[in-house]
């Protein structure tokens, strides 16, 4: 199994910068993504013979990170609800970010963790509907009508 | 969906942290070691054995040899300080990198186990950080090439590996390993050793300031920071924007320096833009 220890290795060190971000939006905390990321990448590594087909390295190295994400949610939702607050100061701003637009992302944020991951893996991370079936281990219409969910939800949240 | 890519812009800006490089290559060495660390615990226990063995003697002959037993008390080298010295000085150059390294090691200690353990560990240290670096070289030339470049646009990479020797005295020893690689500045590294002579423990902060450690060293810190502070250049990032707020714990990493004070260390970034470069913080 050398071989797909190698290509992980690879594919993590390619994709760290995504990877990081994905934790983040659960987090919303620099250090505990460090954590989150840190945890799927010891996880991952160790459980490498686990990974059926070496094409599936994204998808399953996901599902690890999203598990990590969502445990650490579970464990400390007060002190995420705060620092919802943090965000703009963890934010490399520039000409073209406006404020409405961060409003937008605060209300992707806040979104229940099952409407938000599929929005993150589907838009932000640009996953195909069964790469994220996989990925949170579901099937493809429930990614279907969770997207759709979340999407007429984020409206309303827009629009109040 | 508009709304959609406006808060992606937001997404993509999230920043990174100048960590997750140093982090994930970390992480990645650490799970390859595991296995390689299959030899260690034989070697702690031998450290064990032979640590209980010397000491059997030594009961022994004191018990049956009063000469002996008062000759010890007149070797100097039991008396003698602990030192730090360089064991091993060497230069290695080729292609793709370039290795200036001063190894240190202990001696007159009087614990001659405690040496052998924190010397092998040493050697065990720089062998791998060398190797690590290497490789690196080795993966950045061959991605150069690659990618298109030429052999001669290459510059061999510069490792340095260097030690300051902290302090010493019959009851402790303290100094630090330091590593830098011209390829990126995040990879300055460096190891501290702050060893108990007689136990060969490791010392923590709490060992060294007692328990009142996370207090004394705090205020230090932030009174030391207010004063450089004043001087406009130097600039410390703010609370909750990554700046220092306290210790974590005691095993925050310090050296003690020539004076017998505790230095506290904060690597490059740490709490600091990454011009300010590694500060040190003096507690008295």
């Amino acid at each position: 199994m050398q071989d797909a220890k190698e290509i992980l290795i690879d594919y993590i060190k390619t994709n760290q910068d995504k990877l990081y971000r994905v934790a983040y939006s659960y987090s919303k905390n620099e250090e505990s993504a460090l954590d989150i990321l840190q945890e799927s990448i010891e996880k991952a590594l160790k459980n490498i013979s686990k990974l059926r087909k070496v094409e599936y390295v994204k998808t399953w190295f996901y599902r690890i990170l999203i598990n990590e994400s969502l445990q650490y949610t579970k464990k400390n939702k007060r002190i995420i609800t705060c620092q919802l607050e943090e965000i703009e100061k963890n934010i490399e701003w520039n000409e073209e970010i406006k404020t409405e637009d961060i409003e937008i992302y605060k209300h992707i944020q806040s979104l229940n963790d099952k409407l938000k991951t599929v929005i993150i893996l589907r838009f932000f991370e640009d996953m195909k509907i069964e790469e994220i079936a996989k990925a949170t281990k579901t099937n493809v219409s429930t990614v279907k009508s969770r997207l759709y969910k979340g999407l007429s939800e984020l409206k309303k949240l827009i629009n109040n | 969906m508009k709304s959609i890519e406006k808060a992606q812009k937001v997404y993509d800006a999230v920043k990174i942290p100048t960590k997750l490089n140093y982090m994930v290559e970390k992480t990645i060495l650490e799970s390859q070691k595991e296995r390689k660390t299959i030899y260690k615990p034989n070697y702690i226990k031998f450290v064990a054995s032979a640590i209980a063995c010397s000491f059997i003697f030594f009961v022994f002959m004191i018990n049956i040899n009063p000469t002996f037993a008062a000759s010890i008390a007149e070797i100097p080298i039991l008396k003698d300080v602990a030192k730090i010295f360089t064991i091993k000085e060497f230069k290695e150059e080729d292609n793709t990198k370039l290795i200036n390294a001063k190894i240190p090691a202990l001696e007159n200690t009087g614990n001659t186990d405690l040496e052998k353990r924190v010397n092998y560990e040493i050697m065990l240290k720089i062998n791998e950080v060398l190797e690590e670096a290497e490789q690196r070289a080795e993966e950045y030339k061959k991605a150069l090439i690659e990618t298109g470049g030429k052999e001669e646009d290459y510059h061999p990479i510069n490792i340095q590996i260097d030690y300051k020797g902290g302090y010493s005295s019959e009851k402790t020893v303290s100094f630090m390993i330091m590593k830098s690689e011209t390829l990126a500045s995040a990879y300055t590294e460096m190891y501290f050793y702050n060893i108990d002579i007689e136990t060969g423990k490791n010392l923590n902060l709490r060992d060294v300031l007692g328990s009142d450690y996370k207090e004394i060293v705090d205020e230090a810190i932030y009174e030391e920071i207010e004063e450089r502070s004043k001087n406009p250049e130097n600039i410390y990032f703010k609370k909750g924007e990554g700046g220092f707020e306290g210790i974590e714990n005691e095993y925050q990493k310090f050296y003690i320096n020539s004076e017998g004070k505790v230095v506290i260390v904060f690597e490059k970034y740490e709490i600091a833009p990454g011009y300010m470069g590694i500060q040190e913080f003096i507690i008295n």
